[in-house]
């Protein structure tokens, strides 16, 4: 049966947006939990924190299986598996169990390296970058519309919507199985299968391109989690009278006003993903190379260049946040925050159209590490902001301490203009792999 | 600016302008979401949608 790749693409993208409905479901429904079981305030923290516990490992997990055992399959299992315990989540009185299953269902976050290992398996170089970023930025929408419509569509029953989304997960999950093929062709398929071993995973996590990359991811995506977290707190404090000044009252109206610029942040870094694959893949028709040290020459040297941009403008926008909080402009503090959202789906957008590319033959492997490990900065981040003597001044450490020696790093790892990916913590010939 | 990468114009397949085309209509609902909730914000009557 001939399969075209945009079937595969369709699959793919519809199976990440449900995972990501799914993992984000509990905290749209955690005020209804806690009123159900009168949780105080730290038991409603643990359970919103829960989501992103099984992400770092989960993904490192998923991305080897979906080299393994095909992406198909490995969706599949993750869409069915969590599907099934989120129905049974629906029936469960004890808080507790509630807790676990919930953990459980938030696996399906997981599901994020399984889909771009898919696409990189369907889709060719020239292309890579807007058919990741479609896959990543309309299934990362799963997450906001998950907030937004399921307490308007379900109201305080909880019960209902986990059945409900269940019972879709495992439909689609039939629907991978029955549609979705693991890769364009049984070559490129075998070749995949054959190196996702031991040997090739350490190889990925050694190379010094995949960890500059990670580092890369964990500078966007990272912050972006991050900032979800940390921006209703900011402006609530940090912007307090500013923010009352334009006629809200109360905590709850400090939280609507709070809540919305940092809602405006996650969607525009959600929904500018797919420019920036398609930026990345213009890049790459043009042949721009305009930064110094990056490598020219490699046949996806552009879309190098376009990530060292991203990175750069990263680091701007964030120390623009710190200089708009010092000046006290509400104004220009949003606005720049608007721009960062921006600049970080031009992140996060830029790696993905890369990770196929660098590691064509573990493209699991690679995306599970670099998806999976780079989330862990999303704990980090808060606290560095927090540490400062000034709200404001956060941004700026991070910029400095973290940020710059992150882009000097990336610098440093894509100069090579031979095979970057040979060079690394370990030597390739000690790992005895079968370089292509 | 020098490169080796690509010097011949790329020919893409059919599906690729359709993807252009849907990535172009989710930046614009990014911006008009974006500017409808701020306007909101900015003038004291409510938020992003759901936030009122």
């Amino acid at each position: 049966m001939k399969m075209h790749k945009v079937e595969q693409l369709i699959i793919a993208t519809v199976g990440f947006f449900w995972c990501f409905l799914m993992w984000f479901s509990t905290a749209a429904f955690s005020p209804s939990i806690a009123a159900h079981y009168h949780l105080s305030l730290a038991a409603l923290g643990l359970l919103a924190s829960s989501a992103i516990w099984m992400a770092p490992i989960g993904r490192i997990i998923a991305g080897w299986a979906s080299d393994r055992f095909g992406a198909p399959r490995t969706f599949a299992v993750i869409l069915a598996g969590c599907g099934l315990v989120s129905i049974l989540s629906a029936f469960t009185t004890n808080y507790n169990l509630l807790f676990l299953e919930r953990v459980i269902v938030a696996i399906a976050g997981v599901s994020f390296v399984v889909g771009i290992q898919h696409v990189a398996q369907w889709f060719d170089a020239q292309e890579i970058g807007t058919a990741e970023g479609l896959y990543a930025g309309t299934g990362n929408v799963g997450a906001g519309m998950g907030a937004l419509l399921l307490p308007r569509i379900f109201g305080t029953n909880y019960h209902a919507a986990f059945i409900w989304l269940g019972a879709i997960a495992i439909v689609i999950a039939a629907w991978y199985l029955l549609r979705g093929r693991a890769a364009k062709s049984i070559e490129r398929r075998a070749t995949v299968q054959r190196r996702s071993n031991v040997r090739g995973t350490v190889f990925v996590w050694s190379r010094y391109i995949a960890i500059a990359l990670m580092l890369a991811y964990a500078m966007s995506f990272g912050l972006e989690i991050a900032m979800n977290a940390w921006l209703p707190g900011y402006f609530t404090r940090g912007f307090h009278d500013a923010i009352l000044a334009l006629g809200f009252s109360g905590v709850a109206g400090l939280q609507i006003a709070a809540g919305t610029f940092a809602a405006v942040e996650s969607f525009c870094a959600s929904l500018f993903r797919p420019f920036a694959g398609y930026m990345s893949d213009l890049f790459q028709q043009k042949g721009w190379t305009p930064l110094p040290f990056i490598a020219r020459t490699l046949p996806y040297a552009p879309r190098l260049h376009w990530l060292g941009i991203s990175l750069i403008l990263i680091a701007l926008c964030m120390i623009g946040l710190t200089m708009a909080g010092l000046s006290g402009s509400l104004h220009a503090s949003v606005l720049l925050l608007v721009l960062l959202g921006i600049c970080i789906s031009f992140g996060t957008g830029g790696t993905f159209a890369l990770v196929p590319l660098l590691f064509p033959d573990r493209p699991g492997a690679a995306a599970g590490f670099i998806g999976g490990v780079s989330t862990a900065a999303g704990i980090v981040y808060p606290l560095i902001f927090a540490g400062g003597s000034n709200i404001h001044l956060g941004y700026l450490h991070a910029a400095v301490y973290m940020f710059v020696p992150i882009i000097l790093f990336y610098f440093w790892a894509a100069r090579y203009e031979r095979h970057p990916e040979e060079h690394g913590l370990i030597s390739p010939a000690l790992l005895a792999t079968e370089q292509a | 600016m020098a490169t080796t990468s690509s010097n011949t114009p790329t020919r893409h397949e059919p599906w690729f302008k359709y993807g252009v085309a849907t990535l172009f209509l989710e930046m614009a609902i990014a911006i008009a979401v974006s500017a409808y909730s701020l306007y909101m914000t900015f003038n004291g009557l409510g938020g992003f949608p759901g936030k009122h």
